[in-house]
């Protein structure tokens, strides 16, 4: 007994050290995409206040940006309501029903935290729970993807931003379908790595990559970027640098997609797993 | 004693302050992430007591990690910049020892000395804290680079902080 005390007392330090090292490499280590949301909840309260001057000035900053962009989406959806009002005069009546075959929900959010500078970023939103937002929703920014909903509280919500490098999303060659694997190589916020593309596909440098719609998360054929160069690495495989659409260091006003038919089709591809 | 723990306390207020409101906004690249707060465990008293200087380290990290939404990986670096903190002192001790209760500043053992303190300590730190961050080790070069990048810019930082305290410190002795 007495060799014990005198043991700790000895190593008393190292064992404070050694105890506190493993407290927080636990946490480190067991943190689950949710842990984000606990401290937004814990630490936003706190923090809010800063945190939403310092978004309005950089909102205030890039109001040109923004208003150009608005003005080309409108143009857009201008051009395609035009489609539809040509539609009209075909002798069909028209059927009011929204929620015949809509299958994706859009929901205007504003990012209030972001980072582009760490190896894991993750971005914060406006809306919760309450408004509808739930986890598993896919985040786009204009027309290309941003990231994927990971947690919500009440009133916020944590997605993981393309640029982390535990993110994949499965994604294709507009021009010929051939699918892969894109990630984050962690180097530049403007550049993504496909993978998995054979060799033998014809790739040329510009090539539009969009998503595949194999993961329920987005819809298919949503923008990701466009090839910036090509590699023939020693595999059978190419490396393909992938510029994203998405900026992510001007990233303010995004839309979050709910597939109102995910459920069910989980549900129908579990009955095969 | 009192007054040196008040001082202390403002100082460990605005370093934090400073991290959060400032270096952490700073997104120059993923390169340069410089990490500041480090300082506040760096200028320490040197005849504090371990055990309370490993506390306060968990919880300088663990305040950080906090408030940038990365539990674990502040507070695992920054208790182990901590732990080295005496095994450094001795290695690089002045001729004539540490002063009792004194904090460990330019202005009494030199720039030269609290370079090289700096330096050590923060390379330490960073090492962990960029390493702990991507979890992995393909990429080690290029992790690597980014701990020399960002400790360059973090001991300047710490560097002209502790400049400044110096000047304080002077004009306040002659006031």
């Amino acid at each position: 007994m007495r060799n014990l005390l005198n043991f700790l007392l000895k190593y008393n330090n190292l064992i404070l050290f050694l105890i506190l090292e493993s407290i927080a490499i636990s946490l480190l280590v067991t943190r689950n995409e949710y842990h984000n949301t606990r401290v937004v909840k814990s630490v936003m309260g706190i923090s809010r206040g800063m945190q939403e001057k310092i978004n309005n000035g950089r909102a205030y900053l890039h109001l040109r940006e923004l208003n150009y962009g608005l003005a080309s989406e409108n143009a857009r959806l201008r051009e395609s309501l035009r489609k539809f009002e040509a539609k009209k005069p075909q002798g069909f009546s028209q059927v009011n029903d929204t929620v015949f075959r809509q299958q994706y929900r859009y929901t205007p959010a504003e990012v209030v935290n972001n980072s582009v500078n760490k190896q894991k970023n993750y971005f914060t939103l406006d809306k919760g729970r309450l408004q509808g937002v739930g986890v598993d929703m896919g985040v786009t920014s204009g027309n290309s993807i941003a990231g994927v909903i990971v947690g919500c509280s009440d009133n916020y919500s944590v997605a993981i931003s393309v640029l982390n490098i535990d993110f994949r999303v499965s994604a294709r060659i507009r021009s010929n379908g051939y699918f892969g694997s894109l990630s984050w190589s962690g180097r530049n916020h403007r550049f993504a790595v496909l993978n998995e593309i054979p060799q033998n596909v014809s790739i040329s440098i510009g090539d539009t990559i969009e998503t595949t719609g194999f993961s329920a998360i987005f819809p298919e054929g949503l923008m990701i970027g466009t090839v910036s160069a090509l590699r023939k690495s020693g595999s059978d495989f190419y490396r393909i640098t992938v510029e994203l659409a998405t900026d992510f260091k001007k990233i303010h006003y995004v839309d979050i997609i709910g597939n109102l038919k995910k459920q069910e089709r989980s549900e129908i591809e579990k009955q095969f797993r | 004693m009192i007054n040196s723990i008040i001082r202390y306390s403002l100082i460990f207020i605005a370093l934090i302050l400073l991290q959060l409101l400032l270096f952490n906004n700073i997104q120059v690249s993923g390169y340069i992430n410089p990490y500041v707060y480090i300082m506040a465990i760096l200028i320490l008293p040197a005849t504090l007591p371990q055990w309370l200087i490993l506390i306060i380290s968990f919880l300088t990290g663990f305040i950080i990690d906090l408030f940038s939404g990365s539990l674990g990986m502040h507070s695992a670096a920054t208790l182990l910049a901590g732990f080295v903190r005496p095994y450094v002192l001795t290695l690089i001790s002045p001729r004539d020892g540490y002063e009792q209760d004194s904090d460990l500043s330019m202005g009494i053992y030199g720039v030269r000395w609290f370079f090289i303190y700096a330096s050590i300590i923060v390379v330490i730190h960073h090492l962990a804290l960029f390493y702990l961050e991507v979890f992995r080790l393909t990429d080690f070069f290029r992790t690597m680079l980014r701990v020399i990048l960002s400790s360059a810019v973090s001991i300047t930082f710490i560097m002209l902080i502790g400049y400044y305290r110096k000047g304080r410190r002077r004009a306040g002795s002659r006031a």
